[in-house]
């Protein structure tokens, strides 16, 4: 080993604790960045693989009813490449305990491997008719069971074995089906039963998967098909298509149609992987950014006292690229040591992440896949970062010149400072906070790399903690202040109003109030958009709404209050009048114009909303209800549930109670993400607190020594850097608050999707627990910083000038 | 003057290991300090007089021995107490001076008068080693004398019993250096502060009440000086 090889060693030993915690910082960026661009990559090749191995649909087409034969006809559009058409149509599951939920049955025709959408079986077999389809002249079913299969969460969340019997309601008949296995397909990777849901909820809502010819005997839908989904050559123009479709389709009463991109499930993952690939990009940046800069000041530092050495050493005879690279060694084994110690914890949190997203994906391909690339990649980042820091922190080493460096170091400029202008403020500073101040005046580069540090990391401090925020303010407004009612009971069909008797007249009822909800396009300037349009009889107290500006907003007589989400995407506003057309799946469409009244905000999903008569009136009928909301004597709940399960009629119950569970329940995973992001951004503050106490000690030990000789005690010196720590680390609180309010916004912007927004609320608890944060590391890197103050060997530093 | 005992230095001994090596320091070593007397040390170099003068100031610890100031035994202070003896009976001045780089020389002396109860008028000690008009400059704005008289005036503000001036003149030049030494005279008149003054210049010894001459980590030599002279007549 190399003398100038020692010498590095000797000083990485000497700082070990500086170095570990700039590693530290690199370790995370490299970490966080090896995670999320792991798992993204992960998570996107899986959907890439599922989509290509089960024919994902481009478009889907919904009608009341078409003969399957339609499909023969559509096949022959140029561009179309292949065409399913299939019955897809939400029943009543009847549970064991006779509770309620929504099954979306989904039939699929064999074989399984031609279907656009078809299914991936992950436990059991297939339904019966694919088994014999492969083994011809086997019994066609055992004792004519209709076998199904049901998607794994579901089936989990009801504990449903093979064999078991799931009951639903069709055509008002309850009828038995036998579950033969699990199987879930490309459209049901994120489950949830539509946009103005919160979360999937497994309990609530689940796949049913049949044959064709099953489906179409229990709906009584013989030779016929609601929905048919194509698959498109590359190229292709989507929308010409998807026109020719709809008018062949138009004899059929066209629902609804719209392109891959609309999917549901497709939009929630799509809108997982965005941020995701976004963050991938933030939060590295932010790490290794910091790692950069407080590289930067160490070496700067380093090359700054060692001016002597270096002259000497040039002196001797090396040249400034020697003395350079010596100097950039010390980050590129800071690099190094980051990077390898980020993949591994990468690789940790990757397989953790990955876990995570199992629970909300059904994504069959195993994810987990170790990522060269991105390991590549992070080598490649770290080490670039750390010798461009380095590098630039060095670059004063070809300026210093052998002979005049053997000079001791030139004298610091006095200028005055800005606070000293201020001479009111400045005569009544003791001298402990003048010489802060002008120790900060006097290192501007590092003063501002430290608070700049500390403004990110209370700055994610802040975006942590929002996300519990908004996650309780969410709740706060759905659940108890918007969404009053106990229960909200869904009919099968509508039903007359007066019908709504025997539900109000049941024990334990307080209060009932009907609504009727309508699946309808809205039509305006040419432009359209899918919505649904909820009657309620004005002054209804069990769901309340409220307007853009979160003010509570009544419903109207007459005229709509159209979803803030569709009133933008068609660039309708108040006054204009709108083209409404129901999509309902019995009876023919109804076209009317509505004008609108005013607009009202959801935080999830849209909704647009009329009074009960004006939603008679858009279908032409009178006093039709399609649901009824209950508050009821929490005595009484159970007993009343029951007997409201019972009701034949009834397709589902909602109940706000376990909607919360589910919710909460939920939340807890978002606990420990949060946790994560919390302790790596006390991690940053306290890596580059602790790096810039060091070093300011460091190069003030010699003015330390000697006010401890005047009699100053190892309180009032450490009480001086305390001083001067705690200008830089509270204007860095300070603007820390204001930037991570700054960051929310860029956060919500970028997990924002068509689908949910997240409100930019910010509690003031939130802020003061960031504060609090933000004073907890810099008190714990100011303490460990400072413990040298005890240890000052007055006789030693004082002994000569160094 | 009458020779009341201020310090009492009893068969103090210091050693420092290093490794395999043991550097005697100072080896038994015996002396006592008096009330308002001048008192300079000489030796050659590593003779072990900073390092007794490091003990008679509460920097360091002698490794055996007894060190009395008045009848406050130092040998068995702890580090509050060797801290609260330095802040209120000693005034240190160093070779390479050691003012606070970031504030000026009045506030280099304020730091030290904001120590004590009862320190002198700040700029009345300044105008006294000659500085009222550079009250205001930092010290990178002022010459190593300049810098040592801030340095003097810091120490002075105290009023303490006990002035240490380890090599008060080493940085400077001839007649700087008589200037410095000049004002710790003064100081001593006017004050009655002790005076203990390390260096290796023997002419220096001319001044002092009593001259100090150590060899090889002990006092070789104790010699009274019936009359001192003043500093501007020493030549060196
Ligand atoms: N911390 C230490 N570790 C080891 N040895 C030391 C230490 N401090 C001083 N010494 C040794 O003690 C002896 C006396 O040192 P001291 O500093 O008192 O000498 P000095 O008389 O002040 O010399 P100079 O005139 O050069 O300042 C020397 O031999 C020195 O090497
Ligand atoms: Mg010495």
């Amino acid at each position: 080993m190399s003398a100038l090889h020692k010498k590095l060693w000797r000083t990485i030993g000497k700082t070990r604790e500086q170095f570990i915690a700039v590693v530290a910082v690199v370790t995370v960026g490299i970490a966080v960045y090896i995670a999320m661009t792991t798992a993204y990559f992960n998570l996107n090749e899986s959907k890439e693989k599922f989509y290509r191995d089960h024919n994902f649909a481009d478009y889907y087409f919904h009608v009341v009813k078409a003969p399957q034969q339609v499909t023969k006809q559509i096949e022959t559009i140029p561009g179309v490449t292949r065409v399913t058409g299939r019955i897809q149509k939400d029943v009543t599951l009847v549970n064991d305990h006779n509770k309620r939920a929504t099954a979306r049955l989904t039939s699929y025709s064999l074989p399984i491997e031609q279907e656009i959408n078809s299914l991936q079986l992950l436990t059991g077999r297939f339904f019966a008719e694919e088994a014999m389809a492969a083994r011809p002249g086997e019994q066609y079913t055992r004792n004519g069971d209709i076998e199904i299969l049901v998607d794994p969460q579901y089936a989990e969340a009801n504990q449903l074995n093979f064999n078991d019997t799931v009951t639903i309601v069709a055509e008002g008949k309850m009828v038995p089906l036998t579950m033969v296995g699990t199987a879930t397909g490309p459209e049901f990777i994120y489950l949830m039963k539509d946009a103005a849901t919160l979360l999937p909820d497994p309990r609530s809502f689940g796949i049913i998967a049949m044959s064709l010819e099953r489906a179409q005997q229990l709906l009584n839908l013989p030779g016929q098909v609601n929905q048919v989904l194509v698959t498109l050559a590359p190229g292709t123009d989507a929308e010409k298509v998807a026109e020719q479709v709809k008018s062949i389709l138009e004899p059929y009463g066209n629902l609804a149609a719209y392109p891959r991109k609309q999917q549901l499930s497709n939009a929630m993952l799509e809108g997982e992987l965005d941020s995701l690939k976004s963050s991938s990009r933030f939060m590295p940046a932010i790490f290794l950014g910091i790692a950069a800069a407080i590289q930067f000041v160490i070496l700067g530092r380093m090359v700054r006292s060692q001016h002597l050495q270096i002259g000497v050493m040039k002196a001797l005879g090396y040249n400034n690229r020697q003395v350079i690279l010596h100097y950039t060694c010390y980050s590129v084994l800071v690099a190094l040591c980051g990077a390898v110690l980020g993949t591994l914890l990468g690789l940790a949190l990757a397989s953790v992440m990955s876990r995570a997203y199992a629970v909300y994906f059904n994504l069959p391909a195993t994810i987990g896949a170790v990522n060269i690339q991105a390991i590549l990649y992070g080598f490649i980042l770290s080490l670039g970062v750390s010798t461009l820091a380095g590098l630039t922190a060095c670059r004063s080493v070809t300026a210093i010149n052998p002979a005049e460096s053997m000079r001791p170091e030139p004298p610091k400029g006095g200028g005055k400072t800005l606070v000293e202008n201020l001479s009111w403020l400045w005569r009544r500073l003791d001298t402990a906070w003048k010489m802060s101040i002008r120790s900060a005046a006097r290192n501007r580069g590092r003063f501002a790399i430290t608070m700049m540090g500390v403004v990110f990391a209370v700055g994610m401090l802040v975006v942590s903690l929002f996300t519990i925020d908004a996650v309780d303010y969410m709740i706060e407004s759905h659940f108890h202040q918007n969404q009053r009612y106990d229960y909200l009971i869904r009919f099968t069909s509508p039903v007359k109003e007066n019908e709504l008797l025997n539900i109000t007249r049941v024990a334990g009822v307080n209060k009932a109030e009907p609504l009727l909800e309508i699946p309808v396009k809205i039509k305006f300037n040419g432009k359209n958009e899918d919505d649904s349009i909820t009657g309620l009889n004005p002054g209804s107290t069990l769901k309340k709404l409220r307007d853009p500006r979160e003010q509570p907003v009544e419903i109207p007589e007459a005229g709509l209050l159209i979803s803030q989400r569709t009133a933008e995407r068609l660039g309708a506003k108040v006054g204009d009048t709108v083209e409404v057309e129901t999509l309902l799946g019995t009876g023919p469409a109804r076209h009317a114009p509505v004008k609108i009244v005013g607009i009202n905000k959801q935080l999830v999903g849209g909704g647009s909303f009329v009074s009960l008569e004006q939603a008679n009136l858009i279908l032409q009928e009178r006093q039709l209800v399609s649901g009824v909301m209950l508050k009821v004597d929490p005595a009484f709940a159970a007993q009343l549930k029951e007997e409201l399960e019972d009701m034949t009629a009834v397709s589902s119950i909602l109940s706000r109670r376990q909607e919360l569970d589910n919710f909460n329940q939920n939340m807890d995973s978002m606990v420990y993400s949060i946790s994560i992001m919390v302790i790596f951004a006390l991690l940053l503050g306290f890596a580059i607190v602790y790096n810039s106490s060091v070093i300011s000690f460091s190069e003030r030990q010699r003015e330390l020594a000697s006010l401890r000789v005047l009699g100053f005690t190892v309180k009032e010196v450490s009480g001086i850097l305390l001083k001067e720590n705690l200008l830089q680390s509270l204007l860095g609180v300070a603007l820390g608050l204001p930037s991570g309010y700054l960051m929310v916004k860029g956060y919500i912007s970028a997990v924002s999707t068509d689908l949910f927004t997240m409100p930019a609320i910010i509690y003031p608890t939130t802020y003061i627990y960031s504060a609090l944060g933000g004073f907890f590391f810099i008190m714990v890197a100011h303490l460990l910083a400072v413990r040298g103050v005890r240890q000052l060997q007055l006789v030693e530093v004082l002994k000569n000038k160094d | 003057m009458t020779n009341t005992v201020l310090m009492r230095l009893n068969r103090i001994t210091k050693t420092y290991h290093m490794g395999e090596v043991t550097v005697n320091a100072l080896k038994e070593t015996t002396l006592d300090v008096y009330r308002g007397e001048i008192l300079v040390i000489l030796g050659p170099s590593g003779s072990g007089k900073s390092t007794l003068l490091n003990i008679m100031g509460g920097m360091d610890l002698p490794t055996t021995g007894e060190v009395f100031f008045e009848n406050r035994n130092l040998g068995m202070a702890n580090d509050n107490q060797l801290t609260s003896y330095r802040r209120n009976e000693i005034g240190f001045v160093f070779q390479f001076y050691n003012l606070i780089p970031d504030l000026t020389a009045r506030e280099n002396v304020e730091l030290a008068a904001d120590l004590v109860d009862e320190p002198l008028a700040v700029t009345g000690v300044l105008r006294d080693v000659d500085l009222a008009d550079r009250m205001d400059h930092f010290p990178s704005q002022m010459s190593g004398g300049e810098q040592q008289r801030v340095s003097i005036a810091r120490a002075a503000v105290k009023n303490p019993r006990l002035l240490l001036c380890d090599e008060p003149t080493g940085a400077l030049d001839y007649q700087t250096g008589k200037l410095i030494l000049a004002l710790l005279v003064k100081i001593n008149r006017d004050r009655g502060s002790t005076v203990v003054i390390v260096t290796h210049n023997t002419p220096i010894g001319d001044m002092a009440h009593r001259v100090i001459r150590m060899r090889d980590g002990t006092i070789a030599e104790i010699r009274e000086n019936a009359s001192p002279l003043p500093p501007e007549r020493i030549e060196w």
